[in-house]
């Protein structure tokens, strides 16, 4: 049993942090808010439109060119992590593979941004 | 410094002695990863070079197009002629090596004379095409200078297909491509039928990826590997008895010779290439039908002859069945086409029940005509298409061709009419072209492996097929115009690639030991 607690002590730490301070969180912005709901205020999403509608209703397309573009730099985010903790593992070439992929990324926000996706209007 | 020599030897000895030498590898790159990696880097030159040209003219093409100083100029024509230029010089890139075999990058790539071959034809297929679809993208009204990147994007997926040797980088290549083909079939904004091509590729296409990915899982829990090498020397012993291993490692194979037929759109899974020939952009369907095909084979071929061969039982079911299926779908569907790109879809199809029975003969004799085959086969749907793209008048010009536009060619403009001619008839296999000498090639070399019932089949419906060829000529030379309208003439490249290819046919008829000689030293990198 003891190996099993020296492995996963760090694991079970970090749950009962996470869901103490997503308690805390949740429950100080509960407890001590001013609560006056309205429609708006208690619906799904504020902005954007409901999911769960009628098929057969329009939409606008660009919410998913949004949500595309989200995901591309959210992956970058995700990817930089594990990097950024085995940096000292990988040797310059990994150094620089990810800011090469840095680099590619950064043009393809240049091009999105130039070709105007980013603007709502 | 080290030279050359040295460094392959290198490179064996790392893919050889991997686990040993982890530490002392780490310790090198850890050194210097600039040296260690250079002969490698050579290697890939090329597609380093396409990569980075992509990037350049993605930044380039979107400041230009969106400056307010420049006045939001149209770059469509020199955006074309850029790409064109840049697969011209990555064609030079690629000629321009000396190594005949290599493994880099911890064997992901391989690089070989297939390798050099296919990407050599790749190039220069793809050079035509954007050449005699460059006047069909101003008559379409395509105007993103996108379209240009993503052909440049989908040839960097071939050309590191044909290369890769590892099973992540052929499921990374082969999306690449796909991705970048959905979106082409999906070129004409503005049309639901495009729209509607490029969703049921998708679809589709990413349900094969799926299949293809499901594949690769199974054999990497079966087998905890995957790459090729490793795969070679695990199923090099052909006494292999391990039964529980053999089958799931079946199972697995079949998956992936699910999904490749999917993409090179064998019978029984070829329904979305009429309607996505037929949907998309007609300067799309030329590169979707002329292009992605030899990469294809080539990986799979490499794949099923050289890493799997002592389960090639697997394999030549498969393979047999979905040759002779193709054939006759691809025969008898297509007599009842009056649209000229579903014609030439079902056209396709039979083609590739002929690629799929000289692939399996399984002999070197059978590898070496299926790329003659394909080497012929591309150049000839090169010069129908141009004729097809030549076939504008004001009348039709905005609208799908059907079989009636071809009428009275032959007396508007009677060398396209002699050149489609010759092209049709060669892709019915007639003999004074060079179509006639491919078909010849596969059907010996089926015969010899002792195929001879699929190759019955194969002949008498390639009787079949030569009907509807010969009702194209006959439209051709024998039926009167019914409309009268103004005849576009036809564009300097589609009249230089429809010269280029119908001598191209002749001549390889009467003297084809180039080519043979550029296919054997293909097929011979396989056994």
């Amino acid at each position: 049993m003891f190996f099993l607690i020296e492995e996963y002590l760090p694991i079970l730490l970090l749950f009962l942090v996470s869901v103490g301070l997503a308690c805390i969180i949740l429950g100080a912005s509960y407890f001590l808010g001013v609560q006056r709901p309205d429609t708006e205020k208690v619906s799904v999403y504020e902005c954007g439109f409901d999911p769960y509608e009628d098929s057969r209703n329009k939409f606008d397309v660009r919410f998913y060119l949004i949500a595309i573009l989200f995901i591309v730099f959210d992956l970058e985010a995700l990817f930089l992590f594990p990097w950024a903790v085995s940096l000292s593992h990988v040797s310059a070439m990994g150094f620089w593979t990810m800011v090469d992929f840095l680099f590619e990324l950064a043009i393809g926000f240049v091009y999105v941004w130039k070709i105007g996706a980013l603007e709502w209007e | 410094m080290y030279n050359l020599d040295n460094l392959i030897l290198y490179n064996d000895f790392f893919s050889n002695t991997e686990s040993i030498f982890v530490m002392f590898i780490n310790e090198i790159s850890l050194m210097d990863f600039s040296v260690l990696h250079e002969n490698h880097f050579k290697m890939i030159l090329p597609e380093v070079f396409l990569a980075t040209s992509i990037l350049i003219m993605t930044l380039h093409a979107s400041l230009v197009v969106t400056s307010r100083r420049l006045g939001y100029p149209l770059i469509m024509q020199s955006f074309g002629k850029l790409s064109i230029l840049v697969l011209f010089l990555t064609l030079l890139l690629v000629n321009n090596n000396s190594i005949t075999f290599m493994l880099t990058y911890q064997n992901t790539f391989v690089f070989d004379l297939l390798t050099l071959g296919v990407k050599e034809i790749l190039l220069i297929a793809t050079i035509f095409c954007l050449l005699i679809s460059e006047n069909s993208l101003v008559t379409q009204r395509i105007n993103n200078f996108e379209y240009f990147i993503l052909i440049l994007c989908a040839i960097l997926g071939l050309m590191f297909l044909v290369s890769s040797y590892d099973m992540l980088s052929l499921y990374l290549a082969l999306e690449m491509q796909s991705l970048c083909l959905y979106v082409l079939a999906a070129a004409k904004k503005d049309s639901s039928f495009s729209t509607e091509a490029g969703l049921k590729y998708f679809i589709l296409g990413s349900f094969s990826s799926a299949l293809l990915l499901f594949g690769i899982s199974i054999l990497y829990g079966s087998t905890g590997t995957t790459n090729f090498d490793n795969f070679y020397l695990l199923f090099a012993e052909t006494g292999f008895d391990n039964l529980a291993l053999t089958s799931s490692v079946e199972k697995a194979l079949l998956c992936i010779v699910s999904a490749f037929f999917f993409k090179i759109a064998a019978a029984p899974f070829h329904m979305w290439s009429p309607d996505v020939y037929e949907g998309a952009p007609t300067s799309s369907t030329i590169f979707f039908a002329v292009v992605p095909k030899i990469a294809l084979f080539s990986i799979f071929l490499r794949l099923s002859q050289t890493i799997f061969f002592s389960l090639e039982d697997v394999f030549l079911f498969a393979l047999l069945f979905f040759s002779i299926v193709s054939v006759i779908v691809g025969s008898f569907v297509a007599l009842r086409q009056k649209k000229l790109k579903r014609l030439l879809a079902y056209s396709s199809i039979s083609h590739v029940g002929y690629l799929l029975l000289a692939f399996s003969a399984n002999s070197l004799e059978g590898t070496q005509s299926l790329f003659f085959y394909l080497i012929v086969y591309m150049v000839t749907s090169l010069c129908i298409w141009s004729i097809v793209l030549s076939l504008n008048t004001s009348f039709n010009q905005e609208k799908s061709k059907t079989l009636v536009d071809l009428a009275s060619i032959s007396n508007i403009n009677p060398l396209l009419g002699l050149s489609a001619m010759l092209a049709f008839f060669s892709l019915a296999g007639v003999p004074p072209l060079a179509g006639f000498f491919a078909k010849m090639e596969i059907f010996v070399s089926a015969l010899s492996s002792s195929l001879v019932f699929a190759s019955l089949v194969a002949i008498l419906s390639s009787v079949v097929s030569s009907f509807y060829y010969i009702r194209l000529i006959k439209t051709m030379y024998f039926e009167k115009k019914k409309d009268s309208s103004f005849v576009f003439p036809v564009t300097r490249a589609c009249s230089l690639t429809i010269g280029l290819s119908v001598f191209f046919l002749v001549y390889f008829f009467i003297n084809p030991n180039l080519l043979l000689l550029l296919t054997q030293k293909m097929a011979l990198c396989l056994f």
